[in-house]
């Protein structure tokens, strides 16, 4: 089982183990399995290699090479290394809950004492709203999470081993969060005296902003309690004097004009599109003139490859991903400089995810 | 993919429900998360007899509790996912018989 404790990383940042032990060291063993099964899945050529094949083999009868899922879709479907890499795929996941469920379920009164321990702990704050009501659109298993991501009172310990394995790696030190709190640009003028952390789960990316930005009050919001009780465990051990706060992120409850610099890291996806459009026309009421709205999320659809047109469709319908599609196919560029942004830069590192750095005008 | 969630998210694409199928013939399906549930059923007592091995050699006898209580060295753990890497390799193999060559 693991154990809580502190560590330093190569960098001299502080770190800590939060991921709660689970039950036996068999679940443990099972769950590097799984992590070791999934990064094979991930990098496996043979089901790159059969669609590009069949792609290649649509071109040479057409005259022209398929770019519209539609045109290809059924084609890759009949493919029997795209059968077998998709059953793999959602296996892999399944594997991962239905370990983790019981394992954490099993220590369920141990790990609810110790999250409420921590709850009334500083340096930082929790601010839960005992009449908070989550949105219908929340009730979603969102990567296939048993118990959606507010339901269980273990779904913040849930979500935090869940990436754990889905990260292959990077999530153990926070290594992807600190990675890329580490690339967002300041506001020009360089004040940075609060910062909203969008949808924050646990709260890795909040406290790697505090890290980065020590003078400013840094808070962070999601409409789960059960992972901001975690994010907030997680902040107290790292002695981070961050908030974190019951909210939606369309409609946080902020002064206007009150924020220097927003972070949201793969939350756009997750929402529906109506609330994509809320959420972005909040931003520009709580960001200052000047202030900087940093997205990292999943890339545009006119961006995408066949295969990965192929891939998103997939995993929107397989591994909950409900409303991924309706957010790659939509105008997020535009949408921004609709509501007063500026996108002063957009990339992609070659990967899933596109990065937009926005400033309000 | 067949079978659908009864959850009705806002809009978005309809959900796979807790079974979905990928094979022609759903047997199919069952035999590939048979043989993936067996692997990682290997790899846990693996895993546990590496550890087992290493408490012995550290200790040169077995308490009850040092299995569970042992944790490898970063050496040790880095070779011990390196083995589990070729493990999963040599499971997974098959699926090259299913594509065409490179």
């Amino acid at each position: 089982m693991q154990s809580t404790d502190t560590s330093t990383q190569g960098d001299g940042e502080q770190s800590v183990e939060a991921l709660p032990a689970l039950d036996r060291r068999a679940d443990l063993s099972y769950l590097d399995f799984v992590e070791g099964f999934r990064a094979f899945v991930l990098d496996d050529t043979s089901y790159q290699r059969s669609a590009e094949h069949a792609l290649d083999h649509l071109e040479s009868i057409n005259g022209i090479r398929p770019s519209r899922l539609e045109e290809f879709k059924s084609t890759l479907d009949e493919l029997p290394a795209v059968q077998m890499h998709n059953r793999l795929m959602r296996t892999q996941q399944e594997m991962k809950w239905h370990k983790l469920a019981p394992s954490l379920g099993a220590r369920r009164a141990e790990l609810e004492k110790e999250l409420a321990d921590f709850d009334d702990q500083g340096p930082g704050k929790l601010l839960l709203d005992p009449d908070f009501q989550p949105p219908g659109y929340v009730n979603v298993h969102f990567h296939l999470q048993p118990g959606t991501y507010y339901k269980d009172s273990l779904s913040g310990f849930m979500y935090h081993w869940g990436t754990k394995v889905f990260f292959r790696g990077d999530d153990d030190r926070d290594v992807l969060h600190d990675k890329l709190v580490d690339l967002v640009p300041p506001p020009a003028d360089g004040r940075v005296e609060r910062i909203l952390d969008l949808a924050c789960s646990v709260g890795q990316s909040t406290t790697a902003l505090k890290r980065r930005f020590p003078a400013a009050a840094v808070w962070g919001i999601d409409h789960s309690a059960p992972m901001l009780r975690v994010a907030h465990r997680r902040a107290v051990l790292l002695k981070s004097d961050v908030t974190f706060a019951q909210r939606l992120a369309e409609q946080t409850g902020l002064p206007d004009d009150h924020i220097d610099l927003v972070f949201a890291f793969i939350l756009f996806h997750e929402l529906p599109i109506r609330i994509v459009a809320a959420t972005v026309k909040e931003m520009a009421r709580v960001l200052r003139p000047g202030g900087v709205f940093h997205v990292f999320d999943f890339l545009d659809s006119a961006s995408m490859s066949p295969l990965e047109l192929y891939h998103r469709d997939f995993d929107a319908r397989n591994n909950g991903e409900a409303y991924s599609q309706d957010f790659c196919d939509c105008d997020f560029h535009g949408l921004l400089e609709a509501n007063g942004f500026s996108v002063k830069h957009t990339g992609t590192g070659g990967g899933y995810v596109k990065t937009y750095f926005a400033e309000k005008n | 993919m067949s079978n659908v969630s009864e959850q009705t998210p806002e809009g978005g694409a309809p959900l796979a429900g807790d079974h979905p199928t990928y094979f022609a013939d759903p047997i199919q399906d069952t035999l590939v998360n048979m043989l993936m549930e067996l692997a990682a059923q290997v790899w846990v007592n693996r895993e546990r007899m590496a550890a087992l091995e290493a408490v012995l050699e550290a200790r040169g006898g077995l308490d009850p509790d040092a299995v569970e209580e042992y944790r490898p060295t970063p050496e040790r753990a880095a070779a011990l996912r390196e083995e589990r890497d070729r493990f999963v390799a040599g499971l997974l193999k098959e699926i090259e018989r299913l594509a065409p060559p490179e």
